[in-house]
């Protein structure tokens, strides 16, 4: 391969690699926006994408996959929310108990359909498979070196890019986004100015949980569908929940975060191809261990988190205030 | 006519059992329904996961040992965890902490193993593990009183810190490693059973009790006295229902913050040289997601000591259970252990909401009827 051809492909991986951390974290903001932290990500994402890989295959229909994934991991959220909205059950235990359950009806159903000889494989189903291919934007993709990379993809990456924006705009800019915001920054304060406090995040917990299933479906897509000794999100999700607080709980900016991480993620597993293509700069990219990179995310997260705090004592932060709170009427 | 919730400020004992046995037999039911679908017979599952398999088998003792085995950790972290939460604190590090637990239990046992009676070594293993993971626990307290950092979120950040470190030790090649074995050209963890293993107690027949499991017993009962009738624990139920208050009485918050959040770690490390004391050798997968789990028992058991026993050795059983019965009933995936696990801790947070809270029914004035 010629050496541009290494930069080329090292962009176009980032998002073909990323892309679901994306949409996890996109709909992760819109969760946390109305005052939930769902640490159920993991699992919202494993469920969306089992179900969505299954039924998208046995329908051959792209687009049933993509419903079928959104509806159930809205299930998730559903649940989520009846038990933390309804009845006042602690957030953390139940996002937590979300991604065990929700990764262990992966595996089970995974398993199951493979003890059974019934597990679909996806090349065998033409409209997936051609459904998944990239599709170039015209013009775009021409530009020398970047155009494949960024303008060269399939339909689930342009989709995720498009949520992402719609998600920003309707949060900055829309009606209900500003009641949203209201509900998670004081839901007391919105319930007396007459906003259903219960139905926003009733409404906006299934949303969340619903984009955040896209994105493990995709995972399933990416990876043609083989089932392994490994979860197909693989640690997605919690990368997910640490990506909303690097992009501050900003759509917009969740777009350059995936980008940020993406990179670090492409760099373990291009890294040692960036090396051999250009030995004089980037040679020693070939002797970074692994771990670094995954552990980076993480890393990069913790001192985000740190800085935000302390600027939080000055306002500026898009940390909604009531996260995590649960709001009972009553005690208003 | 109108639904009310409201508030209640007493919930009998019995009712209480009463809501949870239901949760649990309710959760069981969903499996069953699960089991159905696959065309397995429940009651034949359930008596196997229940017994773990150990019914009219030779080997059955050795099953027991591993559940043993497996309950240890599971419960020492649920105690350490409700240290934490019973002050709101959210300590989500435990994966982390039992990882850096580990690695300071290992490294003990190679470096100082060799040179000393076992004994000196294990104690040495167990002061290094909790040292080392009550300060990873330490960082995120101190944090916290300092920038007010969500705790939630920074100990899940540190628990991937944690792992990717041991997957860093357990996949590099050096000379400085030495916790894999040397004469092996693959990264393989070393096995220390040689210079430090918990001794079990021979019970006359085949099955050892592992002295790990009567400690933890042990450390329990000092947990719960230490709770309940200590002013340090007295210091830490102030704080869990209102910091505020407990900052009104005079109590220095941050200082005890800081001594429970490092207390609890600790014990979370403990845990961890108890695991490796028992395995003699590290494993990327050591924490057998304890912390997790731990997290959920603690939750399960409401945070009372003795509870927290029993809910882990269901826990356990769930686990065992499903793996033993994996060898009879091919079809069912070991993951179902998950699935009931989930199934049971949501049906419980229902429970919990019904001894919470009272469902009454109004009138269409509001007029609160019963």
């Amino acid at each position: 391969m010629d050496k541009l051809g290494v930069i080329t492909s090292f962009i176009h991986n980032i998002l073909v690699f990323n892309i679901p951390l994306l949409y996890g974290t996109v709909g992760e903001i819109i969760v946390e926006k109305s005052g939930s932290l769902n640490l159920g990500v993991e699992g919202t994402m494993a469920v969306g994408a089992i179900f969505g890989y299954i039924v998208g295959c046995f329908t051959n229909n792209l687009l049933v996959g993509i419903l079928v994934a959104f509806l159930a991991s809205a299930l998730c959220g559903l649940l989520f929310a009846a038990l933390t909205v309804s009845l006042q059950a602690n957030q953390n235990i139940t996002g937590l108990t979300m991604s065990i359950f929700g990764v262990g009806v992966y595996f089970f159903l995974g398993r199951t359909l493979r003890a059974a000889d019934a597990w679909p494989m996806m090349n065998d189903y033409e409209n997936i498979k051609n459904g998944f291919a990239d599709i170039p934007i015209p013009g775009l993709s021409e530009i020398p070196v970047v155009g494949h990379g960024f303008f060269n993809h399939n339909i689930l990456i342009y989709l995720g890019i498009a949520i992402a924006i719609a998600a920003w705009w309707y949060l900055k800019h829309s009606k209900p986004g500003l009641r949203l915001r209201a509900v998670g920054e004081n839901p007391g304060a919105a319930d007396s100015v007459g906003i259903n406090v219960k139905r926003m995040k009733y409404l906006h917990i299934c949303l969340g949980c619903g984009i955040m299933g896209i994105g493990g479906y995709y995972m399933g897509l990416n990876m043609t569908g083989s089932f392994n000794s490994e979860c197909w999100i693989n640690g997605y999700g919690w990368i997910a929940v640490a990506l909303v607080i690097f992009a501050n709980w900003n759509p917009a900016l969740a777009i350059v975060g995936t980008f940020v991480f993406g990179f670090f993620n492409t760099l373990r597993v291009s890294g040692s191809s960036l090396a051999a293509a250009f030995p004089e700069v980037l040679g020693w990219l070939a002797h970074i261990p692994t771990q670094l990179y995954q552990a980076l995310p993480f890393i990069i997260t913790a001192v985000v988190l740190v800085i935000s705090s302390i600027r939080n004592k000055r306002g500026g932060s898009g940390l909604p205030a009531a996260l995590g709170a649960n709001y009972f009427r009553e005690e208003r | 006519m109108g639904l009310r919730i409201t508030k209640r400020n007493h919930c009998p004992l019995w009712q209480k059992i009463v809501f949870y046995a239901a949760a649990i037999v309710i959760a069981l039911l969903i499996g069953a329904v699960i089991l159905i679908s696959i065309g397995v017979n429940p009651l034949d599952y359930y008596y196997q996961m229940f017994t773990m398999g150990t019914v009219g088998n030779r080997i059955g003792y050795k099953t027991f040992m591993n559940y043993l085995n497996d309950f240890v950790p599971l419960a020492l972290t649920a105690v350490a965890l409700s240290l934490a939460f019973k002050m709101k604190f959210w300590n989500i590090g435990g994966e982390g902490q039992f990882i850096m637990g580990a690695i300071g239990a290992a490294t003990v046992a190679f470096q100082v193993g060799p040179y000393t009676p076992m004994w000196i070594t294990l104690i040495l293993m167990c002061l290094a593990a909790m040292l080392l993971a009550g300060l990873y626990g330490l960082l995120a307290a101190w944090l916290k009183v300092k920038f007010n950092t969500n705790e939630t979120l920074m100990t899940l950040m540190l628990n991937y810190v944690a792992l990717y470190i041991l997957t860093f030790i357990a996949d590099t090649k050096a000379d400085w490693n030495f916790f894999l074995q040397e004469q092996s050209t693959r990264p393989v963890f070393k096995d220390f059973s040689e210079f430090a293993a918990f001794p079990a107690i021979p019970t006359g027949g085949k099955f050892e009790l592992n002295i790990c499991v009567i400690l933890t017993l042990i450390i329990g009962a000092l947990v719960y006295i230490y709770l309940k009738y200590t002013k340090h624990g007295y210091e830490i139920g102030v704080i869990g229902d209102s910091a505020n208050t407990a900052r009104y009485a005079g109590m220095k918050v941050n200082r005890i913050v800081l001594r429970t959040v490092f207390f609890s770690a600790a014990l979370i490390g403990l845990a961890a040289a108890f695991k490796v004391g028992t395995t003699g050798v590290l494993s990327t997968t050591i924490t057998n997601d304890v912390g997790w789990t731990g997290i959920i028992v603690a939750w399960l058991a409401q945070l009372s000591t003795p509870i927290i026993f029993v809910a882990s050795a269901l826990i356990s059983i769930l686990g065992c259970g499903c793996t033993e019965a994996n060898a009879s009933f091919g079809q069912v995936s070991a993951d179902f252990a998950d699935i009931l696990q989930g199934a049971i801790l949501f049906l419980v947070l229902v429970a919990d909401f019904f001894t919470r809270f009272a469902i009454t029914r109004t009138k269409k004035g509001g007029k609160v009827n019963g």
